[in-house]
């Protein structure tokens, strides 16, 4: 008789003490909100808005020349210069028209190197940079005076074709020629 | 007068209460530790629900607290919209085993306005209460995640301060026009801040978010501008030939790490803000860029294509010796780094433009263990958190964007679409 109030009291000892394990914060260790008053400050003033327009606007577009079949974005008479995919060497088959054009003229060539969509910010800047450079290099080696040249990289941001198809992506990987006046 | 029999029978019955004495103690005894065990290895998140007191039920806002919840990784919310009376601490029978239960009420007249209890779910007892209160409806988003970010902190949790924090971000509008814009980290606040011409790259100057930098292309040479987003006031950094960009911004501000061309070939530099001295850290023929602090700011991890491919390279920024950090991929083209820590984009496939095109890993300039953190899509734009306990990336899957989040320790992650206008470059 007495196991069996023994085994009644250690039943009730033990459902008196399970749930112990529940992860509950030490109320005294809680802060409570004080005086309600909100605390959203830093970001709430009112930030500005600018307008930079009035450059950079023209669009480009590509037309094909009716010659030779090959595309061309670039302006004055000047052959727009193509790469593959990830490169940045100068295929001099490309540049006899762009080196007779620019002895042809006079002033600043401006050389902008661009990418197609895929690679990432940064890279993709550099590597527009790397073309232009290159065509540079090309028309310097073939007597064109290097002050005449500068050149700016607009990696992705000016694509002439948005379709998605590799005959696509390769107009958009590129060097435009502009004569800057 | 007991027979044999029913001493037998007693004499077992009392073996047998003694041996189940012994063992429901023994259970007992060892229950807490087991409970805890459970609790550690299963589920260290606290059980929470939420109970909604508004006058209209509001959608985003509740989209966005389920996700402030989930990401923070401390708690497991229910998803079911429960309504019921803010200023009463009756929790229903139904909640008692959470945790907590969280009540709120949203307004949006004449302000945005939220208020906000957090009750132990067992007893309805009140652990904190607050109002918060905005004057643009736009930045409600805002409130919500400063609220949560308050709760956690009131529970002892490890910060989330990161859900405060503005994003910015530049996105094409058509060819040679992009905008920057404001957002919180869910998207669902945006704020065009410098529209008209080509900007690129904006990156925080300073830790309180008061300006930025970005690189403007409004003259032949494309120059960096740091933009007060409260003031307006803008102040030229640097200009150069070919490119620049700045790549990351150190601890207190008074150093950057860029990506010059003066002669047409892309290095990276650090330039001292206060003395405007400029200081190359690479010289090399091929393309180096994307440079981050590393390391206490001792060394930097950056890309570079000197291998023949782009792949994370680290340099100290005393010495010469450059180092390759990953040892995988063929086209590696982006990083950033966190302490030892660095999140990189690899692409994948062996075609140029296959959908699976992009992953992120995580890896360590000490080396060791290179963990994949996603498997599909193309991920791209990876940022750590300031705590670098989150990297927030973009993924682009068929025709849907989506910005990102990946915590680490939990290795949850959540996605929140937005309307496809390509990213060029994104900042935390």
């Amino acid at each position: 008789m007495f196991q069996k109030k023994l085994l009644f009291f250690t039943l009730g000892f033990v459902f008196l003490f399970s749930g112990c394990g529940q992860v509950a914060p030490n109320p005294s260790e809680i802060e409570t909100g004080r005086n309600n008053v909100s605390d959203t400050t830093e970001i709430a003033p009112q930030t500005v808005s600018i307008d930079e327009g009035g450059f950079g606007s023209g669009e480009t577009s590509a037309t094909t020349d009716g010659a030779t079949g090959s595309y061309n974005s670039s302006a004055n008479g000047f052959q727009s210069v193509y790469f593959p995919f990830g490169e940045y060497e100068v295929d001099e088959s490309q540049m006899q028209r762009n080196i007779d054009r620019a002895k042809e003229t006079q002033g600043k060539i401006k050389l902008e190197g661009n990418c197609d969509e895929f690679g990432t910010d940064e890279y993709n800047y550099a590597l527009g940079l790397k073309r232009a450079q290159a065509v540079k290099e090309s028309l310097i080696n073939h007597g064109i005076a290097s002050g005449r040249i500068f050149i700016v990289s607009f990696g992705e941001s000016n694509p002439v074709c948005t379709v998605s198809s590799d005959a696509c992506y390769l107009q958009n990987r590129r060097v435009d020629f502009r004569l800057v006046k | 007068m007991p027979t044999k029999r029913s001493i037998v029978s007693q004499c077992i019955e009392g073996i047998f209460l003694k041996y189940l004495l012994f063992v429901l103690l023994s259970l007992h005894l060892f229950a807490v530790d087991a409970s805890l065990t459970i609790e550690k290895d299963v589920e260290q998140r606290a059980r929470i629900a939420l109970i909604d007191g508004s006058e209209q039920f509001n959608p985003l806002a509740w989209k966005i607290l389920l996700s402030d919840f989930k990401i923070s990784g401390h708690f497991l919310s229910d998803t079911k919209h429960y309504t019921g009376d803010l200023a009463s601490n009756y929790i229903p029978a139904s909640l008692k085993n959470r945790e907590y239960v969280i009540k709120y009420k949203l307004s949006t007249t004449p302000k945005s306005t939220l208020w906000v209890r957090l009750l132990e779910a067992s007893s309805g007892k009140e652990l904190f209460q607050k109002r918060y209160r905005i004057s643009m409806e736009s930045k409600l988003p805002f409130l919500l995640h400063k609220a949560i970010s308050d709760i956690n902190n009131v529970l002892h949790y490890s910060k989330i301060d990161w859900i405060n924090r503005y994003v910015i971000f530049s996105r094409y509008v058509k060819a040679k026009q992009s905008e920057i814009v404001l957002a919180d980290y869910t998207f669902s606040y945006q704020k065009v801040i410098v529209r008209g011409g080509l900007n690129l790259f904006p990156i925080w100057a300073d830790a309180k978010q008061k300006s930025f930098y970005y690189t403007s292309y409004a003259s032949l040479r494309p120059t960096l501008y740091r933009l007060n987003i409260y003031t307006g006031s803008k102040e030229k950094i640097v200009a150069s030939e070919g490119m620049v960009v700045c790549s990351d911004v150190n601890h207190n501000g008074s150093k950057i790490l860029l990506t010059l061309a003066p002669q047409g070939q892309a290095d990276i530099y650090e330039l001292t803000l206060s003395s405007k001295q400029k200081r190359r850290i690479t010289q090399f023929h091929g393309i180096d860029v994307n440079a981050k602090y590393s390391k206490d700011e001792e060394s930097i991890v950056f890309v570079s294509n000197r291998l023949g491919h782009a792949n994370i390279f680290k340099k100290s920024l005393q010495g010469s010796a450059v180092l390759p950090v990953v040892f995988h991929g063929k086209n590696n083209n982006a990083c950033d780094s966190y302490g030892d820590k660095v999140v990189y984009t690899s692409r994948e496939s062996s075609h140029s433009f296959s959908q699976n095109s992009f992953n992120l890993y995580l890896t360590s300039t000490q080396g060791g263990v290179t963990r994949p953190l996603t498997t599909t899509g193309s991920n791209q734009f990876p940022r750590f958190s300031r705590d670098g306990s989150i990297v927030q990336f973009i993924k682009y899957r068929g025709n849907s964007s989506s910005i990102g989040y990946i915590n680490l320790e939990t290795s949850q992650s959540l996605l929140f679409p937005f309307k496809s206008k390509k990213i060029q470059s994104i900042a935390w």
